[in-house]
Parts: structure tokens; sequence; C-alpha cells
């Protein structure tokens, strides 16, 4: 027999280091000898797009179109620390760091801009498709290209930093506010949890990500469908099966993680509410999105055979378990 | 040592092998296909994926002598005159590589359905990547990224 239940889970989520730990995000960037733009950056992309949303980033601050932007990464030896590609911090982090470095390198045009076109003072003067120009009186105008051959060995460049507000929590009550910025999300389930073999299948789910500002939704789409499947996994499947300090499920075929069809389609809802303090708005989501599932799963569980499991993961084997204890009448926590 | 010829994206290949090498390693490094991927080297995750004489296998889990005469297709095969095939297209409009190590072996196991079944519903898709694990997309744009290429054949 067959039992649908429905299920929501709610969390909101600290971007980056948090708890008044040093989070600093660093950036340079460089007018390269072919009039192009360098952005030296030790963001690591690993899958999730930062690369993307840094390049995104790069071009829209210095409107320039990201076929003259080359993005130097990876490469401690070449540029300026990042941080880590962690915590969900990259877009909000190093994306601040990426707008604040292309601004003063655009100051630093401006500077170079006023000398070379013989000007009285950088007011008026615009960046824009790889050209300096002022604004009312257009003719007054000098290529990045231009700027680079003029420069003879003179680089143009300027750093950023940007240092993330955070403040250490009280040691004594746990209390403050430990993170900013925080991102929310909800997500709803339907399922349905056959009694006989303890097995869930999932049938439906509506999952809403709040992110600031969506610069690629392409890209947080993928972080949420991937986000929803590890937590299946973790919910459902995944036990390393630890024995006196062994990891007895140590290989795929005993560590189940979800295949193809395990998955649903997912009905993704992007939310965006831009963040003051992020560049253009955006947060990161890379870790968020895999919160609310859990809950949402046991809470429809529980709505459809009224058992609560209170350790992961909720195999077959223990929703059995749970199930004949509740129709006994033991009351019993099953975990 | 023994010597094996096998055909490898179209061009023939002989070479000598030691009796207990994989046809992974056979692959990588004996022929430099390094686009075949190892994972769990135990048939169970589908990175090493390849096609062999028409068939998906886990490449991990053939030995090299046992590929001695056949043809077999890497995601190097794939790419035509410069030109990206259907299939990897379509990952890449659709956004369906994350980190990218499943991604040979699932264009492969995709190539290999729609080679067979060149117009599979969603669950036939599911069905014939779930031999392929990925740890970042959720699979879900992987699938609509076989969908985008389903039929392409009739294209072409």
């Amino acid at each position: 027999m067959k039992r649908i239940g429905r299920g929501i889970g709610l969390s909101f989520y600290g971007t980056g280091y948090g708890n008044g730990f040093p989070d600093v995000s660093r950036a340079k960037v460089r007018l390269l000898k072919d009039g192009n733009v360098g952005i030296y950056v030790g963001g690591t992309e690993v899958g999730q797009g930062a690369r993307t949303i840094f390049y995104q980033i790069g071009s829209e601050t210095l409107k320039l179109s990201s076929d003259n932007i080359s993005f130097i990464t990876e490469d401690t030896s070449l540029m300026p620390d990042s941080g880590t590609a962690a915590a969900s911090r990259q877009t909000y982090n190093t994306g601040n760091a990426i707008k604040i470095a292309c601004e003063n390198f655009m100051d630093r045009l401006r500077e170079v801009a006023k000398r070379e076109l013989k000007l009285n003072s950088t007011q008026g003067l615009k960046v824009n498709n790889g050209k300096i120009y002022l604004e009312f009186f257009p003719r007054k105008v000098i290529s990045f290209k231009e700027l680079a051959q003029k420069q003879k060995g003179n680089v143009i460049e300027a750093e950023g930093e940007f240092v993330a507000q955070t403040v250490e929590m009280d040691s004594e009550t746990g209390q403050g506010a430990p993170y900013w910025p925080y991102t929310f999300n909800a997500c709803g389930v339907e399922l349905e949890v056959d009694v006989l073999t303890g097995k869930v299948e999932i049938l439906k789910t509506r999952f809403a990500q709040d992110v600031g500002r969506a610069i690629n939704p392409h890209l947080i789409e993928g972080q949420m469908d991937g986000g929803f499947a590890m937590a299946l996994g973790y919910v459902l499947f995944e036990d390393l099966n630890i024995n006196e300090g062994r990891i007895k499920n140590q290989k795929f075929s005993k560590y189940l993680i979800p295949t193809a069809m395990d998955m649903i389609d997912l009905e993704n809802v992007i939310v965006e509410d831009p963040e003051s303090t992020a560049p253009f708005g955006a947060k990161g989501v890379g870790e968020p999105v895999m919160i609310p599932i859990a809950p949402a799963i046991l809470n429809a569980i529980y709505d459809a055979v009224g058992v609560r499991i209170t350790e992961l993961p909720a195999t077959p084997e223990k929703l059995i378990e749970a199930i004949e204890d509740s129709k006994e009448g033991r009351v019993v926590k099953h975990g | 040592m023994i010597e094996i010829q096998l055909t490898v994206n179209g061009k023939d290949y002989t070479v000598n092998i030691e009796e207990d090498k994989r046809l992974l390693d056979v692959l990588r490094e004996d022929l430099g296909f390094t686009g075949v991927k190892e994972g769990c080297s135990e048939g169970e995750c589908g990175a090493c994926t390849v096609i062999m004489d028409g068939k998906t296998v886990n490449s991990c889990m053939v030995m090299g002598f046992q590929a001695n005469g056949s043809n077999i297709v890497t995601i190097e095969g794939l790419e035509k005159d410069g030109q990206l095939h259907p299939i990897q297209q379509a990952f890449i409009d659709i956004g369906a590589v994350q980190c990218g190590y499943c991604t040979p072996g699932m264009i492969l196991s995709a190539k290999a359905l729609l080679d067979k079944n060149p117009n599979p519903t969603k669950e036939e898709i599911r069905e014939g990547i779930s031999g392929n694990l990925c740890r970042c997309t959720g699979y879900s744009k992987i699938v609509k990224a076989v969908e985008k290429a389903r039929g392409y054949e009739d294209e072409s």
C-alpha cells in the first residue's frame, strides 16, 4: 500500500566565513598590451560557474564586451588571493572585489586619459566599449588600444579589495549577528511511501531560492538542481556505515548516490530581491540550495505515514521499522 | 606483453600491452585519449564509458586484450571537422556541464542511446544515462540537453 504525503522545509543561510573571521577577496585589473583588459583573481572555478559570473561582473562594470576581457585565475604567483571557493562566497565576496578593482581601474584610465588628451580634469570622462571620451565633447577620445600602445612599459593597473562585514558571536550567550548577507529558501515536496517496502518516491517538488539578483539564471538553476539531488541522496540513500572507525560502504556499489532515474523534473523558482552590499545585488547560492530539502522530505514522510525519522538516511529498513513501531503504539526515536 | 589491434575514433592502432592492462589505461596511457576519465575503477560510476562495437562499456571493466579487433569511440571522436557533435553542442547550449568529470561518459551514453533510439522519451533518456553518476547537476539539464539533441540524425 502506498501513502502520499506533503512537506515543506525553510532555511536561511549566511554567506562567507562569518562569525568575525577575516573574509577578504582581492582582484587586480590591468590594461594588456593589445588593449584588452586582464582581470587577475584567485577565485577558483570548480564547475559552479564562478568564472562566468566574474566575466559578467567585470564586463558589466567596465562596460566592455567579455571578448575583450581575459581572466587570469588559479595561479597564486600571478594574482592576489580571493579566499577559498567555499562558503558560497565567490559571487558576493570576490564579485565585489572585481567590481571595486574595475572601478579603481576606470579611475586610473581617466587619469591617464586626462594626460593624453591634455585635459584639465577627469570630470566628464566616460569609459565605455573600450574607449575613454569626454561625454559632452566625444571627439576628445582615446581607445584602450591607443592607450596601451602609448604606455611603453608603464603598466596601467588597479587593485580592489572587499572585506566582508562579519561580527563574532558572544561566546557566553551564543547571540549576535555572525553573517551578512543571508539567503533564504523554501522547498515543498510531495512524495509516496510504500508502507510494505519502505521505498520513498518523490512525485513533485517546488523549490524557491532567494538569490539577491539572478545575474545568471542558468547557473542558479544548475545549483538548485544539483543541491536537490545531493540532498535527496543524503536523506534517502547515502550511508557511510561507519563501524569502529571503519567506513564499510566505501564504494559506489554500497554507498548509493542518486542516478538520473531517482530524480524528477524540478520546479525551481528564483526569487530576486537585490542585496544592497552585493555586486549588482547578487548573492551566492552554492550551499543554501541543499538545506531545506531534507526537512521537506522528512516532513512529507511524516505526513504520509505518521512517523518521525530523526537520523539520516531514511532507508527503507528504518522506515518499515518505524511504521511497525508506530502501529504497536511504541514511541521510539528512530535513529 | 601482447599485441592488440583496435580502431579508435576511426583510426587503426596496434599496441603492445601488458596482459593485465585495462582498456581504460590503454586508451589513456598508450593512445593518449585522456577524455576517458577514471572514476570509481569498479564499473559503478560510468566516468570511463566508451562505445565499443556500438555498445557502451565501462572501460575500467574491460581488459585491453578483450578489445582486440574492436571498434571504439571516445569523446575525442565525436567532433568532426572542427564542429562539435550535436549532443556536445546541446550540453553547452543547455548548461549541462558543471565540474565536467562525468561529461564525456554522459555524452557517449547519450550517443549510444540516440544511435539506437533516435527519439527516446524522457524516461528512456533517464534510463539511458542511469549508469553514469553525476554529483553536480542533479541530471536535470543533462536530460534536457539529450532531449534537445534528439533526432539530430534526421537533421544532418
